[in-house]
């Protein structure tokens, strides 16, 4: 029985002991770790936008997130999109509905802050309280529209999909014809040496300057890509003889990796659907916004 | 049983003659599954190594506090505080290389290479003692890790830390997941060889 | 008892999974909805439908269930001799992946018939479980759990024994790891504590297999026990609670992935099993023998298995 109690004790102050360490490990990291992803995310967006190494962005080049929503009630469902009105602390956000067809059902200006839009609990809160009970309301996407002394240069989307193994999850750019500025792939878990060469700059390059028109109607060869071209790719060759080599392939479809045509055909997909279904929503979007005189920040 | 053996003879022993990964055999899982690169290799050593120290060193701290029936459930208790403080460690500051790791950061738990060593060395010796056996241990595995890199690297991508030593791609195939197994199997062979052969020149003479 | 108590309740809620779109499917218009190929939706009605308004495009409205103000463009809709078969076809292909949700205006009188398309839930767990055991065979393409792989794959009826234990551990281990991660870690943020909670749940689970077998089944414990004390400091059964909670998989996708995973690591220790039975016999050269000669067998059986990557059965 003594012992009994002494072994309870004693694993009892064990498990605080690890309690404690594990703990206080978790706060030390959870604030650096939302920190780095952070940073991180930010240098992937300037990157996709050639903004690397020495290259700065300007001051001019803004960043503004939208975020979609799918609502859902027992009679209709709708899209909901909170869009940022202005620039920073004060701006606050308009929330626009719009119904399946593409016509606006209702806005509303919502009252959060920047930091409590970019938390996600916070602004699920925020937009269920907008569209009122009786509406359920699922997080869907996000955009983020990049603008230069107030015009659009650039769209950022990110999306995941099914790839060969498990999911792949991407970043892409695309300028305001939907045309591909670049890809990055941030997470996947395809096989070292076969589909994990999507993560290299030959496979991603090939999507660069990709006119909308090609990307709607995408595919995959099954060939070696001509050694020229993987040098362009590989940007081993001078600045105008990439654009040119780009030029010259900007609608040919996608060269497939060797031993990884599944991989390849799912990135080239995902990609695809990201962009099409993103050029429509961002249309009626849009139009709504044009016909209703809404006034957003981009 | 190793009371007389200095600091260096501790860390030599696991780097040495009982390195976990080509003498005992054990921890084979990371060895096979992501040494594909020297930089993953170097990682998941130095993840290895920072646990097995901490485990060792605590559980001989305590080792007259802890009773001996559950003996068992407390190192099961240390190494998963110590791998899951690594695990936020690295996820927060090296995000990059935790993502290549995966899962096997998180497996470092249920590595045997660091409960025998807990319940040979650390629970008997002093916590000296045990620091130098822990390190000596984890510098044995990490080694162990960055040598199996390099091969499938080198010959896989024709690389060194990424940096391109060969400029072509000698064989592909060791980059290969499967080939890890291959990788693994000849050089514990080449190695038994060597052993073969050292013995053989030694009786001749 | 929990062993049994457990796999009978998934059993059951497994039958009743099989049940329900069956009850659904009874009643109503529609008799059966699949895909066929990538671009092609083939209804089957209950009763003969009119042929105008099945095979009037402008009728439908189709689209991906979490997309939906993107609709899918139809080309063309045909409907069979006797009425009750539709085909509809695509411009492009779809993604079957993912659930379709087809809206019908004036069908058999009524204003509009919604249902969804969606491959079979079963075929889709059922290919969770091939998917653990053959493509991604722990032991062979993800490299788990080989020390107690190399260890006692001697001989046959090792391996039979020791598979079956690590399959029992792990379903037993993995369900209850769900439930814990689902209805504590994630409400209250304490997901950092996954490596603590995996690991006690699956020495906990251990014990309790132990004592339960012994109790239960003396004869089968005698030649199965010795195995279990090897369970718990193993990482190809804690690593399905990993992958679980990395996924988000449901109960359901959890039981499958760690019965193939259970089952994955039976084959695997057959298979190598029953070779170095065959390799006692043969003559390997001194350098090899052991462990290095294991680990080529081990590569060959990878590269083999490397040939079910992109196996799709459903």
């Amino acid at each position: 029985m003594k012992d009994i109690i002494t072994i309870i004790v004693r694993l009892t102050v064990s498990c605080l002991l690890a309690a404690t360490v594990m703990g206080l490990c978790f706060v030390f990291t959870s604030n650096a770790k939302k920190h780095n992803e952070h940073v991180k995310e930010q240098k992937v967006m300037f990157e996709l936008l050639g903004y690397k190494g020495d290259v700065k962005a300007p001051e001019s080049v803004k960043m503004h997130e939208l975020y979609r929503y799918v609502i859902s009630g027992n009679d209709r469902q709708s899209i909901g999109y909170l869009l940022p009105q202005g620039e920073g602390e004060h701006g606050g956000y308009l929330f626009v509905n719009i119904d399946l067809n593409g016509s606006m059902i209702e806005n509303k200006k919502v009252d959060i802050t920047e930091a409590e839009a970019l938390e996600a609990e916070s602004r699920d809160k925020a937009v269920q309280a907008t569209v009122g009970s009786g509406y359920s309301v699922a997080f869907a996407d996000q955009t983020i529209v990049v603008t230069d002394n107030g015009a659009r240069i650039a769209y950022l989307l990110d999306g995941k999909f099914q790839g060969f193994k498990t999911f792949v999850s991407v970043m892409l750019a695309v300028d305001p014809s939907f045309a591909m500025v670049g890809l990055e792939i941030l997470e996947h878990e395809e096989d070292p040496g076969l589909g994990a060469e999507i993560e290299q700059d030959y496979f991603k390059n090939q999507f660069k300057g990709k006119p909308f028109e090609a990307m709607k109607a995408i595919d995959v060869v099954k060939a070696p890509i001509p050694a020229d071209y993987l040098n362009a790719l590989n940007g081993k060759v001078s600045e105008e003889d990439v654009l040119a080599f780009r030029e010259q392939y900007k609608s040919k479809d996608i060269y497939a990796l060797t031993g990884a045509t599944i991989s390849t055909r799912a990135v080239c997909n995902g990609v695809k659907g990201i962009v099409t279904k993103f050029a429509y929503r961002i249309n009626v979007l849009d139009k709504v916004l044009q016909e209703q005189q809404l006034a957003v920040s981009f | 049983m190793a009371n007389d053996k200095s600091s260096m003879q501790l860390i030599s022993r696991g780097i040495l003659s009982e390195n976990p990964i080509f003498k005992l055999a054990l921890s084979m899982c990371p060895a096979v599954g992501i040494s594909t690169t020297v930089m993953n290799g170097l990682m998941l050593g130095i993840a290895v190594l920072f646990v097995q120290v901490f485990s060792s060193v605590t559980i001989s701290i305590f080792k007259n506090l802890i009773h001996p029936r559950i003996r068992i459930p407390t190192y099961t208790l240390t190494i998963a505080t110590w791998v899951t403080v690594i695990d936020l460690v690295l996820a927060a500051y090296m995000p990059e290389a935790y993502a290549k790791m995966g899962i096997f950061v998180k497996l470092i738990v249920a590595f045997a290479i660091i409960t025998m060593r807990l319940e040979m060395f650390a629970c008997k010796e002093s916590v000296n003692d045990s620091f130098w056996d822990g390190l000596g241990m984890g510098l044995g595995f990490m080694i162990g890790m960055m040598v199996i890199g390099f091969v499938r690297e080198l010959l896989g991508s024709g690389m060194i830390f990424g940096y391109d030593v060969l400029g072509f791609k000698p064989l592909l195939f060791f980059i290969l997941p499967s080939a890890g197994f291959f990788v693994v199997g000849l050089m514990m062979a080449f190695f038994n060889w060597i052993e073969i052969f050292y013995k053989r020149t030694k009786g001749l003479k | 008892m929990m062993t049994l108590k457990n796999s009978k309740l998934v059993v059951l809620a497994l039958l009743a999974l099989f049940l329900t779109p069956l009850l659904a499917q009874a009643e109503g218009l529609i008799a059966g909805q699949k895909f066929k190929g990538d671009k092609e939706i083939v209804v089957t009605f209950a009763d003969p439908v009119d042929k105008a308004v099945v095979e009037n495009v402008a009728n439908y409205t189709i689209y991906e269930e979490p997309d939906p103000d993107i609709r899918l463009v139809l080309e063309t809709a045909t409907l069979s001799e006797d009425g009750k078969v539709a085909s509809l076809f695509f411009k492009d292909a779809l993604n079957t992946a993912m659930t379709h949700v087809v809206n019908v205006k004036g069908l058999a009188g009524i204003e509009s018939t919604t249902f969804k398309v969606s491959k079979s839930y079963l075929g889709y767990l059922f290919g969770i479980m091939i998917s653990a055991l053959l493509i991604n065979n722990f032991v062979f393409t993800k490299y788990l759990g080989l020390c107690v792989f190399f260890g006692t794959s001697k001989k046959k009826s090792t391996a039979k024994g020791m598979g079956v234990v690590f399959t029992i551990v792990m379903v037993v281990s993995a369900i209850m790891s769900w439930f814990f991660y689902n209805f504590i870690l994630i409400p209250y943020n304490l997901n950092f504590l996954q490596i603590v909670i995996f690991i006690g749940l699956v020495s906990l689970t251990v014990q309790a297999v132990d004592t339960v077998l012994r109790k239960v089944n003396p004869v089968l414990f005698n030649s199965f026990g010795v195995f279990l004390v090897l369970v718990i400091a193993n990482c190809v059964i804690i690593a399905v609670p990993l992958i679980v909670a990395n996924n988000n998989y449901n109960i359901f996708e959890t039981f499958m992935l760690a019965l193939g995973a259970g089952g994955g690591f039976l084959l695997a220790l057959y298979l190598m099993s029953s070779v170095s039975e065959r390799m006692q016999l043969a003559n390997i050269p001194p350098t090899f023998k052991g462990l290095p000669i294991a680990f080529i067998v081990a590569g060959q059986f990878a590269m083999a298995f490397l040939g079910f990557s992109g196996l799709q059965i459903f």
